[in-house]
């Protein structure tokens, strides 16, 4: 029973609540403008008025444009299946764990950097060579620190990890868990092209990161690009959310449905208040140089390192 | 049938495909054709024999003996499961080159001798088997030397041209350091064991002379394999070589070099001797990361592969530092698994890599250029191997369900057992390892959108790629084979996992079979470590039936309004053309600003003003970055010996026959006299 529902459940969570953090967030930030801002679920509406929409496909691209939207999509929703939203949940089988769910990732990455080449515009290939450079700076830092956290539960799968931070209390009160969890979040703003790494609101062509890269696609295959990019934003949210504050915890002893409701109850709380975070950040900073993105990868690697010599040393 | 009469029908073939030209010296096509096929025969015997031999289970089988009359020498060929892991992985790489040679040496029909290159090529292949099935250390050194040899002249084949000679003189003199070092640690071994029989290896015993041997032997082997800081040989001779050479170069004979590290040094290591592995693991790590990075700064697409055989030599390497490490350690399991991830990614790397050689053949075959600034908008033209290079290229930035990423994820793997050790260096060393592979993988991502991006996509950049044509079948085939092998042995890694149990069952006695057992039909078992599973073909299913959900819900979500072909927003000025496109130069550049310690990096800029300043007639920028080893290592090296070379021509070496004839008189009388008072 656990197990049969936890594909339709994780998929049906991950999909209907990746759009709503891109709103709350845009949402949050019209509100500290002074402006009224699009509704939470414009974002919604967006990708049901693309979807009736035909599509513009250039001249110049070859299959790898059309296919690119597809496989970017199904790579990262395929990555979402390692990354539980609940863990009183059973998956369905242990096929897979984190390392698995990062490269995934790579996949969706790599076909879109190369869709960007595909058309032949100066703004594509300026997107995916920075997008490349951003995830080849942030890679180690990403897998350092899912490293450690699977250390510390002994496992490399994240179902595994989550268990484990659930029966150790909230985790991120603890020392190796808060340098992690601050690592973490720097690639959660660097991957999904949020300020101050890239500026999703704008197209200014001398800035642009993400943005470049989906420039000629319309329609259809735009609300997958987007889509993809909102869910893999959620992806990173949800390891935030379920390593680092569990809260399985308080749900269990209770009926299955109702242990469930909970528990993704608590999960929904934890997306809301992680993205309203990002927003505040995303208020108070600036759009960083592009150069000076090292700099912050440097950081996040410091940050991971430090919990790893901290558990060495000290333990967490 | 008896492995020792295959091993002699190989044999046979392979010479049988050496001398094909002689039958029809007039027709140097059929003289190609039948050379070719021979050796692909051979190659389906090689597989055969070994893959029915490591499927058996551990074997440590004598083959054949010859006892000469020269002391210390017998021509020994043992087929142990290493060996026959290494045969396996030569025979598929050497079965995909012989079907693509058919095809590819046809460019060099009535120019240049292909009979001749059969002859080496089929010989070259020969001394690699004998290297990978010596059974005595100077048989062994024999084969090695004309391995060596043999490659030099295949590398210097294409041409007369300086850059060819140089290279070809860099890589003889490099091969042949490497060659001193090993004679050297062999006879300091005889020294300790006085036999050169390699069964009597694990006898060594403890000397104060074994850390050296360690040394040399790693230098040596280091040397062939081309890790960093011994890595300058291979972005020369790469390139130089035709494509289908490059790809038997890269693909196996580099290997060779890990199957003597394997051999000779594995059975050596005792508790007390951690710091082998660790040195192993401290250079894979170094050269996973440089040569990935030296690897994005090359336009010539096979300079660039060359350094990507450094990379992932480098990441063979850090699975094999493991296994050292914790042999000496005395952790069997994480000497097993670790073993097993390093010859896994060995046998992948072959693959892929072969498949990306014989891909850029193919480029440079319809388009007469390696350099990527001058090719563009290709996957057109050549759907085939644009598709091939694209899996390839997937396969080798680690991405799955292709075979790159079960290698690295059980190098992870490996690496992620080994943080739970007690040793805080070898912890460190682990963790900087993790974060350089992590690092590399993305890195080799950035670099292989680039090779497809700006090779195979947008707009062609110069006439030879507006007019390039698919290359003939049988060049389509040799890469489809392996390309096919990239997608089977990603998604059904179990049968080679049965394999490298044979192999390290048999060099350990340690088994990596862990959780459910299943013999070989059990392919879609997964691989479990103790702390995690992969079952990479139930991730590709659920992939493909999210897949064909996603297509079915946009169809069935989507509107009625159909695709629309239109130009790429140029921003308003009249028409793209192929200038504008992103160059390999400046896709790159990000990184080499972020990484300009590393590469150094000078530009320079020439405008040349035409009748006003706003209109230059013509605009050169010329972008080069500086190799830190050759400037600081090798370079003052080269210098300081020939000045020592300078000095002794005046004082020993004057030219002077009488002085020679005195040198010869004295040494012998030296020795003599060493010999009689030693009685």
């Amino acid at each position: 029973m656990q197990n049969v529902l936890y594909i339709p459940v994780q998929l049906a969570v991950m999909l209907l609540l990746a759009p709503l953090v891109n709103g709350i967030i845009k949402k949050i930030k019209a509100v500290s403008q002074k402006r009224k801002g699009p509704p939470v679920l414009q974002l919604y509406y967006d990708f049901y008025k693309l979807m009736k929409k035909g599509t513009v496909v250039s001249e110049t691209s070859s299959w790898i444009f059309r296919a690119a939207p597809y496989i970017y999509f199904t790579a990262i929703l395929t990555a979402a299946l390692f990354v539980p939203v609940t863990t009183v949940l059973a998956p369905f089988s242990v096929t897979g764990d984190m390392i698995l769910a990062v490269y995934l990732l790579a996949l969706a990455r790599f076909f879109m950097a190369l869709a960007g080449l595909d058309t032949g515009s100066t703004f594509g290939g300026m997107g995916s060579s920075r997008e490349m450079m951003i995830s080849a700076l942030l890679e180690p830092s990403l897998l350092v620190s899912l490293f450690i956290v699977g250390l510390i539960a002994g496992s490399t799968s994240l179902y595994e990890i989550m268990k484990f931070s659930v029966l150790s209390g909230i985790t991120i009160l603890q020392p190796v868990y808060f340098l992690i969890f601050l690592a973490l979040w720097i690639v959660l703003i660097a991957e999904t092209a949020r300020i101050p790494v890239d500026d999703p609101s704008t197209h200014l062509e001398l800035t642009m990161v993400h943005e470049a890269m989906l420039l000629e696609y319309s329609g259809r295959q735009l609300v997958l690009m987007e889509l993809g990019a909102a869910l893999k934003q959620l992806i990173f949210i949800t390891l935030l959310a379920n390593v680092f504050i569990p809260t399985d915890i308080f749900v269990q002893g209770r009926g299955f449905l109702v242990t469930v409701i909970l528990s993704l109850g608590f999960y929904f709380v934890k997306v809301v208040g992680i993205a309203c975070v990002t927003a505040v950040i995303e208020i108070n900073t600036v759009k960083l140089r592009l150069f000076s993105v090292p700099n912050l990868a440097a950081l996040s690697f410091a940050f991971a390192f430090l919990g790893f010599v901290q558990y060495f040393v000290i333990g967490r | 049938m008896n492995y020792g009469s295959l091993l002699a029908g190989i044999l046979v073939l392979y010479l049988a495909g050496a001398f094909a030209a002689l039958i029809c010296p007039r027709n140097v096509r059929l003289g190609n054709t039948l050379s070719q096929s021979f050796s692909s025969m051979a190659s389906l015997l090689g597989i055969y024999l070994s893959g029915s031999l490591l499927l058996q289970g551990p074997t440590r089988g004598l083959v054949y003996s010859h006892v000469l009359n020269v002391p210390n020498i017998t021509i020994t060929v043992t087929i142990d499961s290493l060996s026959a892991f290494f045969l396996l992985a030569l025979s598929i790489l050497t079965l995909a080159v012989s079907i693509y040679s058919r095809g590819y040496l046809s460019h060099y029909y009535h120019q240049r001798n292909v009979g001749l290159f059969n002859l080496l090529y089929n010989f070259f292949i020969l001394t690699m088997i004998s290297v990978m099935t010596s059974g005595n250390i100077i048989f062994f050194l024999i084969s090695w030397e004309m391995m060596s040899l043999l490659s030099y002249f295949l590398v210097v084949f294409e041409g007369e041209s300086r850059e060819n000679q140089r290279a070809g003189l860099i890589y003889l003199i490099m091969t042949h350091i490497g060659t001193a070092f090993l004679v050297i640690a062999f006879m300091l071994l005889y020294q300790t064991t006085h036999s050169f029989d390699q069964s009597q290896l694990h006898l060594w015993v403890d000397s104060p002379v074994k850390n050296w041997i360690f040394i040399f032997l790693l230098v040596g082997f280091g040397t062939k394999a081309g890790v960093i800081p011994f890595h300058v040989w291979l972005p020369y001779a790469h390139p130089a070589a035709p494509s289908n050479v490059s790809a038997l170069m890269s693909g196996i004979m580099i290997k060779t070099a890990v199957y003597g590290l394997m051999r000779f040094v594995l059975p050596m290591i005792t508790p007390g001797y951690e710091w082998w592995g660790l040195a192993v693991l401290l250079i894979g790590t170094a050269s996973t990361f440089l040569g990935v990075a030296y690897a994005l700064m090359e336009h010539d697409i096979k300079r660039l592969l060359a350094y990507h055989s450094i990379e992932n030599i480098g990441i063979i390497f850090i699975g094999l530092g493991l296994s050292f490490y914790a042999r000496a350690a005395g952790n069997q399991t994480l000497c097993a698994l670790s073993l097993a991830a390093s010859l896994f990614h060995l046998l992948n790397h072959t693959v892929f890599k072969g498949a990306l050689f014989l891909g850029a053949g193919s480029v440079h075959y319809a388009t007469r250029t390696k350099d990527l600034e001058k090719l563009g908008g290709l996957m057109k033209k050549m759907p085939y191997t644009g598709f091939f290079i694209l899996i390839a290229s997937l396969a080798i930035s680690a991405i799955p369900p292709f075979n790159g990423f079960v290698s690295e994820w059980l190098t992870y793997q490996a690496l992620f057992a080994n943080l739970s050790s007690h040793s805080t260096a070898s912890q460190l060393l682990s963790i900087v390892a993790v974060a350089m592979l992590a690092m590399a993988g993305a890195m080799a991502a950035y670099c292989f959108v680039k090779l497809l991006g700006v090779a195979f996509l947008g707009l062609p950049r110069s006439r030879q790629a507006a007019e390039a044509q698919e290359v003939p079948g049988s060049m389509k085939t040799g890469m489809g084979v392996l390309v096919m092998l990239c997608l089977v042995l990603g998604v059904f890694p179990r049968p080679v996992w049965v394999m490298l149990d044979a192999v390290t069952r048999s060099l350990l006695g340690q088994s990596i079979m862990n959780g459910a057992q299943g013999g070989f039909f059990y392919i879609y078992f997964p691989l479990e470590t103790t702390v995690s599973a992969l079952s990479p073909l139930m991730v590709l299913l659920a992939g493909i039936l999210l897949f064909v959900a996603v297509g079915l819900l946009v169809k069935l979500l989507g509107g009625k309004f159909g695709q629309r072909r239109y130009g790429t927003w140029d921003c308003g000025f009249d028409g793209l053309n192929a200038r504008m496109q992103y160059s390999a130069t400046g896709f790159t550049k990000p990184l080499r600003i972020v990484f300009r310690g590393l590469y150094r990096p000078t530009r320079e800029l020439r405008i040349e003003e035409g009748a006003s300043r706003y209109y230059p007639e013509s605009t050169t920028y010329l972008v080069t970055t500086r190799s830190v080893f050759e400037e600081y290592i090798y370079a003052p090296l080269i210098s300081a010996f020939t000045k020592l070379a300078r000095k002794t021509r005046f004082i020993i070496q004057t030219g002077s026959i009488h002085d020679y004839l005195i040198y010869i008189f004295l040494t012998v009388v030296a020795l003599l006299l060493y010999n009689g008072f030693n009685n």
